[in-house]
């Protein structure tokens, strides 16, 4: 599944660090999610987007692969 | 010390009790196997604490997860081979109430007795306090079992290998090093 993660990582101006700590995951796990090597559970899913504050479809992408 | 290191140390420790348990039976001294037993796992206990990438995320969850899983499988098929290879050194041991002798000439090799007709004269009989060739082989199984169990931590490191690349793990990215 696509993500615009880092796009918007990078609007906020956050570190995949700084992410991963508030969103309660490691770094290694944004790093996949963003590479599209791991696809979040939907708790998580939720979180992303709730932290940017915009919604789930707007930074994941169905269908299309990383 | 790293996770994958521990269970490594692990499967060496479990290896090492094996071949204590070994010497244990061969030397008819049970202090020997109850000491180590205890100190291995006073080992694996400080060993443990010692752990410092413990990660506990649903990526990481997921990871142990498939490994646990895959090395189950694993260890269910091989554990059951050789389980059914016991079973039919025991059933065909002499002396087993339900056991046949091998079929002359036939690929019946492996259940050779002492006191087979080939086992020359002098030989005593198996029920005369001679343990037979058959239940010592069962024994050998034993050892087999218990260290295909102790292997098994090398698989699941393998596979913990396997699952973290397979979910991103050491992806280069702009934020390393």
């Amino acid at each position: 599944m696509k993500n615009r993660i880092k796009v918007f990582r990078a609007m906020h101006d956050l570190t995949q660090e700084a992410l991963a700590h508030d969103l309660g995951v490691t770094r290694q796990t944004i790093l996949a999610i963003e590479k599209g090597k791991y696809d979040p559970s939907l708790d998580l899913t939720f979180k992303i987007a709730r932290y940017f504050g915009v919604s789930i479809d707007e930074i994941f992408i169905y269908g299309e692969t990383a | 010390m790293k996770q994958n290191t521990f269970y490594i140390l692990a499967g060496i420790v479990g290896l090492i009790e094996v071949g204590l348990f070994y010497l244990s039976v061969e030397y008819r001294n049970p202090m020997l196997i109850t000491g180590a037993f205890i100190i291995g796992v006073l080992l694996l206990y400080a060993a443990q604490r010692r752990i410092t990438d413990r990660q506990v995320d649903e990526r990481a969850a997921l990871i142990t997860q498939k490994a646990g899983v895959t090395t189950f499988t694993v260890f269910w098929v091989v554990f059951f081979a050789t389980s059914l290879g016991s079973a039919v050194m025991g059933l065909g041991a002499p002396g087993f109430p339900h056991s046949s002798p091998p079929p002359k000439g036939g690929p019946g090799v492996l259940n050779v007795s002492l006191n087979s007709p080939d086992a020359g004269p002098g030989i005593p009989d198996a029920g005369a306090g001679v343990p037979n060739d058959g239940l010592i082989r069962l024994g050998y199984f034993g050892y087999i079992q218990l260290a295909l169990l102790f292997l098994m931590f090398f698989l699941y490191v393998g596979f913990r290998i396997y699952y973290a690349r397979k979910y991103g793990e050491w992806e280069t990215d702009e934020e390393q090093d």
